[in-house]
């Protein structure tokens, strides 16, 4: 039992802290602080998707957040009020339309939904190079941006859908990113998690292999895809009322500065990244408002706060682009080293040479 | 007939400004292998130097009103000057570093740029009028073409030939398509890395900014964002024409404005809001078929 | 003395090439290193260049230090790297690789009259200067890669493995080229090489590299009966030969 929990001691270590802050939440009075912890477990949700498949696979995805938008509509296609839904979602089939479903059933929507189309994605473009792929998911989340903004009679185009049920809080996100931890440990460690890995340093021997990894790669895109779009139902149903919106450049890029920033390729890094990020930005939001230093307020300029995420992230990569948890899992414990089920293989750090004639 | 025609015109005109947004970008990838995402921001950062600096709907021209034998060189200087200090800023210091890291560098010099015009601009779209006096129409034959689109096209082979002969004629050229081959070899014969890669990005600054006039005459409008559709065809394109290969850029640039026009032209009415999807699926298809690209390098970059 | 290499360290990552090595090349010499597969020949001769950098150690060129220079500056100071597998740039002209050695002049003039030379020494590659580089044979691509190498007006050439893949014939004539170009512009060599047969005819020195650290230097003139090289090279000391035999 002791040995077991030395060797998989990372997703409880990564549990308990997030307890903590729940906790923290929990026990504050202040509102304020309960949506920017629960936005934060959506978060930690989100960027674990992304790790799930960036992480294991090396292969930059941009359009994520594509799932996180179909798992949120999937969700508040579930659980909006008939009536609204009547109105303004004609698209919709009936069995949507007319019923409201609970909590449980919008959270499997928007897991099974985005997870579909990620098969249907995946099988197409697992197959190009690293580079091309990214390109693929960014033209991904474009798209997914475009359809849902067109498709009015089924997402309400350009306005809301409104009249959402607001289940999600603290406790319910928090209990979402435990299962994210769970499922994101459980990929990695598992034959497809470790194969994988092994291959994500070298694309040539990745290729000579070719029919395997684009199962491996598949995998881990649909089951990213799975948890991203959970995000998405849960922010569906945090905030009550959804629009396409958020689901594009901005978000994109804050969830991958987080997992950049904690660090790609481990666990620990996307959750590490996520709770260091929303600091960062609470931080800058909070000197945006202003900080009153004696008689005077001294305040960033408004959009300060995006520009000093752009700049933090660029400073990790130049500096350390294996990010905060340096590519290794949380695991303090002492156990063999060889037991610790962290990253295999080692990774080629930005400021070496990648082959010999670079 | 003549709407086929006309709808080819409109065609290759759209190819042309793709083209060359894909030709910058797929300059770049040749010699550092780096997406740079940025790229439609140095388009967006090109359209906004010709305006007075406010939030106001209406933009007031600033060097845009100047003549365009000045203006024009502004602009391309510029975008140029943002083009080499996103070089040494950013992409100095991970000369070194790994394809994605590249890339997601990239993404965030684009997020800064885009949030820097957020600031200096504000967040809703202006209308701008430069040169709408070219905004007439040619009569051949049968057709009416519209004026701009005959310059872009003739703007666009201009350059195309300019840079050709560049590569193919002057000693930097060489040294440049050298080291989009072998960089460190090219080294190790004393071509000097950061001049080449310096090159790259002014020429890819002199693309951007020729884009950005020619979008802004065509559109007469600008937003913080508009970089972003014309950098995502762009890639797309890239990656259609074959990943290292400037003529597969190109090739690349002209196939998808082709689909993306054909598609307008001949959707149903209620799908055309989809035309960018429909386009999207259509390339999967042809990348399906041919995963490396209409025209694959030569000597393709991802050497096996 | 021309090139001094001082105890320099050499890591790519976590994996160690070069564990301290020290050796020197003086004006006019030919200098072999031989090591078996992975000895850390290549990197030796890339670090030279500067093409990787030490972490640990100095490089002196003619008692300057030039650790930390990139391979254009170094290849400025007269050194000129001609790598393992040739590395020419397959969709330039013939022509195009030769000229890139010689955009390193600021003489115009002079770049072209080393052009003229190298053409009238390397016929071969005078006849097909408009061809893709791509498509030469092995012994002719070696043959660009010397002479493009050669553009550069280095002082000392460094030669990774010139007979890598090919046929003995071509191997010779690589080497009568490089010998004569020795002669005629006054170069010093450095080479390395993974058979030492044909390179103790030429060489004034020798080196044996293996596993990232220098195991014999001497004069090719008291290294000719193979022994000690073999050893070297091979890894057997004296100790561990005898147990072997009295445990056969």
């Amino acid at each position: 039992m002791r040995r077991s929990f030395a060797r998989h001691q990372t997703p409880f270590l990564l549990i308990a802290v997030l307890g903590l802050i729940a906790l923290a939440s929990a026990l504050s009075d202040n509102d304020s602080v309960r949506v920017t912890l629960t936005e934060m477990f959506i978060r930690v949700t989100v960027v674990i998707g992304l790790y799930v498949f960036i992480g294991n696979s090396g292969i930059i995805s941009f359009g994520q957040i594509g799932f996180m938008c179909i798992g949120a509509y999937a969700a508040a296609w579930a659980t909006a009020d008939p009536s609204f839904k009547q109105i303004m979602l004609s698209g919709l089939p009936a069995f949507l339309q007319d019923n409201q479903y609970p909590f449980l059933v919008a959270m499997a929507g928007s897991l099974v939904l985005p997870a579909a189309v990620a098969l249907c994605l995946g099988a197409a473009i697992m197959r190009l190079s690293g580079t091309a792929a990214s390109i693929a998911t960014f033209a991904f989340l474009i798209i997914v941006n475009s359809v849902y903004s067109n498709w009015d009679s089924v997402t309400a185009g350009v306005s809301s859908i409104i009249g959402i049920p607001t289940v999600a809080g603290p406790w319910t996100t928090y209990i979402f990113a435990v299962l994210a931890v769970l499922a994101a440990y459980l990929f990695q460690i598992s034959r497809f998690g470790l194969m994988l890995r092994a291959t994500r340093d070298d694309e040539v021997a990745a290729r000579a292999s070719a029919v395997k990894i684009l199962r491996m790669r598949l995998a881990a895109f649909v089951l990213s895809a799975a948890i991203v779009g959970a995000g998405g139902g849960l922010y569906a149903q945090f905030l009550g009322i959804l629009t396409v919106d958020p689901f594009y450049l901005d978000l994109s890029f804050i969830t991958i500065a987080m997992l950049v920033v904690g660090g790609m390729f481990s666990l620990t890094g996307a959750v590490t990244g996520v709770v260091v990020v929303t600091a960062i930005v609470e931080l800058l939001r909070l000197l945006e408002r202003g900080v009153p230093a004696g008689s005077i307020t001294f305040a960033l300029p408004q959009g300060s706060q995006e520009i000093g995420l752009g700049i933090v992230m660029a400073l990790i990569l130049i500096f350390r682009p294996s990010g905060l948890s340096k590519g290794r899992e949380f695991a303090p414990f002492p156990a063999k080293p060889a037991e610790v089920a962290s990253s295999p293989a080692r990774l080629p750090l930005a400021g070496e040479p990648e082959r010999a004639t670079r | 007939m003549i709407q086929l025609l006309q709808n080819l015109i409109d065609a290759i005109s759209l190819g042309s400004i793709y083209a060359l947004v894909a030709l910058g970008i797929g300059l770049l990838f040749g010699i550092l292998r780096l997406i740079n995402f940025a790229h439609g921001d140095f388009i967006t950062i090109g359209s906004y130097a010709l305006i007075v600096p406010s939030a106001d709907v209406t933009a007031r021209l600033l060097i845009g009103a100047w003549a365009w034998p000045v203006m024009i060189p502004t602009i391309c200087l510029i975008v140029v000057i943002v083009a080499l200090l996103t070089d040494a800023l950013a992409f100095r210091p991970l000369r070194r570093a790994s394809s994605p890291t590249l890339m997601i560098a990239s993404f965030a010099v684009s997020y800064i740029i885009q949030h820097g015009v957020l600031m200096a601009y504000g967040s809703r779209p202006k209308a701008v009028d430069l040169w709408s006096g070219a905004n007439t129409q040619v009569l051949i034959g049968d057709l009416r073409v519209p004026m701009l689109q005959l310059i872009t096209l003739a703007v666009t082979l201009v350059l195309m030939l300019a840079i050709s002969l560049f590569l193919k004629k002057t000693s930097y050229g060489v040294q440049m398509r050298a080291a989009a081959e072998d960089f460190r070899m090219a080294q190790y014969l004393g071509v000097r890395g950061n001049v080449v890669i310096g090159i790259a990005f002014a020429i890819s600054g002199i693309l951007a900014a020729a884009v950005s006039l020619l979008y802004t005459t065509q559109s007469g409008s600008l937003s913080y964002t508009m970089g972003v559709p014309l950098a995502l065809f762009a890639f797309v394109a890239v990656v259609v024409g074959g990943m290292g290969s400037l003529v597969g850029a190109v090739v690349g640039g002209f196939t998808i404005g082709f689909i993306v026009t054909m598609l307008q032209a001949y959707l149903p009415p209620d799908l055309r809001a989809f035309r960018d999807a429909f386009a999207f699926a259509f390339v999967i298809l042809v990348l399906l078929v041919r995963p490396a690209g209409l025209v694959p390098a030569r000597s393709t970059f991802e050497r096996v | 003395m021309l090139v001094e290499v001082d105890d320099i360290h050499v890591r790519y990552g976590d994996l160690v090439a070069l564990r301290g090595i020290s050796l020197k090349v003086e004006e006019s010499e030919v200098v072999c290193i031989i090591g078996p597969n992975g000895a850390g020949k290549s990197t030796t001769l890339a670090a030279i260049a500067g093409g990787v950098t030490p972490h640990a150690g100095t490089i002196r060129v003619g008692g300057q230090s030039i650790l930390g220079q990139r391979p254009e500056q170094v290849a400025r100071l007269g050194l000129s790297l001609v790598p393992e597998g040739r590395h020419i740039f397959g969709t330039l002209t013939v022509e195009e690789n030769l000229r890139i050695g010689g955009y390193i002049q600021r003489d115009r003039a002079a770049a072209k009259a080393d052009f003229d030379r190298l053409l009238e020494l390397f016929p071969r590659l005078a006849e097909r200067l408009r061809f893709p580089a791509g498509r030469l044979s092995g012994g002719e691509q070696q043959m660009l890669a010397v002479a493009r190498a050669v553009m550069t007006r280095p002082r000392l050439l460094l030669v990774d493995e010139p007979s890598l893949g090919l046929a003995p014939k071509i191997i010779d004539q690589i080497y009568e080229i490089l010998l004569d170009l020795r002669q005629r512009v006054k170069l010093t060599l450095l080479i390395n090489e993974q058979s030492s047969t044909r390179i103790l005819k030429h060489a004034d020195r020798l080196y044996v590299l293996r596993g990232g650290r220098m195991q014999l230097e001497g004069r090719a003139a008291d290294l000719q009966d193979g022994e000690a090289i073999r050893h070297a090279y091979f890894g057997f000391d004296e100790g561990q030969a005898a147990r072997m035999e009295t445990t056969a």
